[in-house]
């Protein structure tokens, strides 16, 4: 469903990403974890099209996204890590406007959204510029958003910042019956306790380049720590990749 | 003192870290500089050549001059409090760090001042820097000596400060008076403000009436209305009455009005921070407030009828067009700039109407059809001002939220062709009503007519494309105000970039209307030559226009991929 190969990127001479190699199967949840700076954003926006990379391929549902990206970005629901939106839109404006960029019917629109923006509790909040909404309240109206259009893969940047617990929970539901329903889920994270909760497999990348991937269990024995969490996993990964 | 420079100095690294940028942008700086010096030296020659013209005018020269001066230091003063008043705001109550600079362990004064230093310093410095040229043309024509300059220096200090010191003071009462979540509506009030007294301002002057020394009823009356005395309540008339005894070398009341100004600076800044330390908190915690809509029922009326008016177009462009027009109108910040464009608007046609075309030596038809031709020059120029300010900024106004439409279906050629069409059919309807109206009023030949529209129709959607490619070219996502983008590099290539355009269409059809008039007048035939040279230059603005329609779009396109 997601198919990464040798995706790097450049930015001057810091290299961002370096030949990624990657495929996330249908109805799979995949976790993207890793220290700060290490290259989980700018992969997921070039996943998202935002960015162009410098080189390598993107695969949505078969798609090339650097040949074909309005056809391959119709298939995914991109969540970024933070909730800028066009304030002076009312939520329910906000939503209209992107049902229409997604080419969602007029009548399945309302009758989504109406049930989405209850689903969100922003459905008092639907007539309301944007710019009065809270941070979590916008993060919960780019998910409701990224909902409409029905897409059969998720690209989502830092899921729970911003949502309370109630939210979190949500999310983390609204995900696992996505994949349940044969979605495909990349996300990335910096909350292992989400990562090992909800993933069914986990990718740690590190200085741009991915050290691991594989269930937790699979992490474990790369890391040589039999019985630890994903937190000691991590740490003893990009420890060791730290040291010369 | 020390916590008021530590406030001040994020903003003074940021200023360094500016000047120490890179090469490239070092290039962008040497061009802006040439180009903002040529306007300065424009500003001087211009200045110069008045200021000795009416020196050479024997009894009444000297006070054509101060009349002068008095002109200049009152619509600089308006053009301060102006620019106050915006910047105040949002430096006091809108900007996106004040609250990092709420949560330390400061007064509310001390963040005050730091902000008030910022806002004069930003709301002043080109007023300043273009005001230099013409007290140096002063001082050079009346032969001046170093008290003059140290006196200009001191002066225009303190009047930025007073400016300053009253927006704020403005601002901040009404940040207290106003309920909560309404603070933005004050651009709405300053706009209608702004153009009240525009129109106000012009109407009072009669300024046709200063070349038409007939119109007043006796010679005695119109020296009178040249030397009344301004009110000495006003800091603009001590700033006057300073420069003036500086001028001619009176030092001692040079001196006198100098401190008069500087009095009433530091009894101002004192009471405004006084007054700060009593209510700046509480407007600021009132302006935290979400804002509310201005008119919910006319909101909710328009999202019913726009649908079915763009219902003909494609769903993401009549989306992509909602969403334009629905925050164009939303955005209160824009509002005092349209005002504006109105109030000029109606000052230059109002200006052809007054005309003293009957009185001119030179044939009044002939007159006429030149007054018209230059209009068509005029009419784009404004356009481009127009431009700059709403066309320009239209893709670094998708700030932040960009992503949507990067990470969204719709491609980016889609995308600034639509918002090209957003803008367009406005701009044309607007210029060529300005045409229309301007060439009724100068009665021009009903050929002068069509020439006008026909190529005010061809110029705007060049400009507009210029503008949106270029701004795609050089976008600010990441600005507060994306409005300002048109001081930028980008801008300011924008408004050259139209100028040339312009004045290429103007040249090319120039000469040949020029034949095909004089041939009418003389009542003489065309020969084959002049026709070829007529319709080939028509050809040629026709193509020049496309390309200006395409090549910037497409320049703009392609940047825009790679940001």
């Amino acid at each position: 469903m997601i198919a990464l190969k040798d995706l790097s990127k450049q930015y001057g001479r810091f290299l961002a990403v370096n030949k990624l190699n990657l495929t996330v199967e249908k109805g799979e949840i995949f976790g993207f974890i890793g220290p700060n700076g290490a290259g989980k954003t700018t992969t997921i926006r070039i996943m998202g099209g935002i960015l162009a990379p410098t080189g390598g391929t993107v695969i949505i549902d078969g798609i090339d996204m650097g040949r074909e990206p309005e056809k391959a970005k119709k298939r995914i629901g991109f969540i970024p890590d933070r909730p800028y939106l066009y304030e002076k839109l009312t939520g329910w404006e906000f939503m209209s406007f992107s049902a229409a960029l997604y080419g969602v019917d007029k009548d399945i629109f309302i009758e989504k959204a109406t049930s989405l923006l209850k689903m969100f509790s922003l459905w008092d909040w639907a007539q309301e510029l944007i710019e009065s909404y809270s941070h979590g309240m916008k993060q919960r109206l780019i998910f409701a958003t990224a909902f409409l259009h029905d897409p059969p893969v998720f690209i989502v940047d830092e899921p729970m910042v911003g949502l309370d617990p109630t939210g979190i929970r949500m999310v983390k539901d609204l995900l696992r019956n996505q994949a349940r329903a044969g979605k495909t889920v990349f996300m990335s994270t910096h909350s292992l306790g989400v990562a090992e909760d909800i993933c069914d497999r986990i990718g740690i990348i590190h200085h741009g380049a991915l050290l691991a991937t594989g269930t937790t269990k699979d992490l474990q024995r790369t890391a040589g720590i039999e019985e630890a969490d994903l937190e000691a996993v991590f740490l003893r990964l990009t420890e060791e990749q730290q040291t010369p | 003192m020390i916590s008021l420079l530590t406030l001040l100095k994020p903003r003074y690294w940021a200023f360094q870290k500016g000047l120490s940028g890179k090469d490239s942008r070092a290039s962008q700086l040497f061009i802006m500089g040439t180009i903002g010096l040529a306007f300065w030296a424009g500003t001087f020659a211009i200045f110069y050549r008045i200021l000795r013209y009416f020196q050479a005018v024997e009894g009444f020269g000297d006070i054509l001059t101060y009349k002068l001066l008095s002109m200049v230091l009152v619509t600089f003063f308006a053009l301060l409090i102006f620019s106050g008043i915006i910047t105040s705001l949002a430096k006091l109550y809108l900007s996106r760090d004040l609250i990092l600079a709420h949560s330390l362990p400061l007064p509310p004064a001390k963040i005050f001042l730091a902000r008030f230093v910022e806002s004069t310093i930003d709301s002043s410095w080109m007023v300043i820097v273009y005001s230099l040229p013409v007290f140096l043309s002063y001082g050079i024509v009346f032969k001046a000596g170093v008290f003059y300059y140290a006196t200009v220096i001191m002066v225009l200090l303190s009047l930025c400060m007073i400016s300053s010191a009253l927006s704020s003071l403005c601002v901040m009462i009404l940040a207290v008076l106003l309920p909560a979540g309404r603070l933005r509506n004050v651009f709405i009030f300053l706009a209608f403000i702004l153009f009240l007294v525009l129109i106000l301002a012009f109407r009072l002057m009669r300024p046709e009436q200063l070349v038409d020394p007939e119109a007043f009823a006796s010679l005695l009356l119109y020296f009178r209305s040249l030397t009344v005395p301004a009110s000495p309540l006003l800091p603009t008339t001590w700033v006057y009455d300073s420069l003036r005894a500086a001028l001619t070398g009176n030092y001692k009341m040079g001196l006198f009005h100098l401190s008069l100004a500087w009095s009433f600076t530091t009894m101002l800044i004192f009471i405004i921070s006084e007054i700060a330390g009593a209510c700046y908190f509480m407007g600021f915690s009132k302006a935290q407030t979400a804002p509310e809509k201005l008119f919910p029922l006319h909101l909710r009326r328009q999202t019913n009828t726009l649908p079915s008016l763009l219902a003909f177009l494609p769903k993401p462009a009549a989306a992509l067009t909602r969403k334009e027009v629905k925050i164009f109108f939303r955005d209160q910040t824009q509002w005092p700039q349209l005002f504006l464009l109105l109030a000029l608007i109606v000052i230059y046609v109002y200006n052809f109407s007054v005309l003293p075309l009957a009185k001119s030596p030179i044939k009044t038809i002939y007159l006429q059809n030149v007054l018209s031709f230059l209009n068509m020059g005029l009419a784009a120029f404004v356009l481009t001002a127009v431009a700059a300010r709403f066309v320009f900024p239209a893709v670094s106004q998708e700030g932040e939220a960009f992503w949507i439409v990067r990470s969204s279906p719709l491609s980016l050629r889609t995308f600034l062709w639509i918002k090209f069409f957003v803008y367009t059919p406005p701009l044309l309807v607007m210029a060529e009503i300005l045409i229309v109206a301007t060439n009724i009023l100068l009665h021009v030949t009903p050929f002068m007519m069509c020439l006008s529209v026909a190529t005010i129709f061809l110029i705007v959607p060049g400009i507009v494309a210029l503008g949106m490619g270029i701004g795609a070219t050089y976008p600010d996502f990441k600005s507060e105000n994306p409005a300002q983008a048109v001081t930028s590099f980008g801008g300011l290539l924008f408004m050259l970039c139209s100028a040339g355009f312009i004045g290429l269409v103007i040249i090319l059809e120039a000469g040949p209307v020029y034949t095909f008039f004089m041939a009418g007048v003389r009542g003489e035939r065309m020969t084959f030559y002049q026709w070829a040279w007529l319709f080939g230059s028509f050809f040629l603005v026709f193509a020049i226009s496309s390309a200006a329609v395409f090549l910037p779009m497409r320049w703009g396109i392609n940047n825009l991929h790679e940001k």
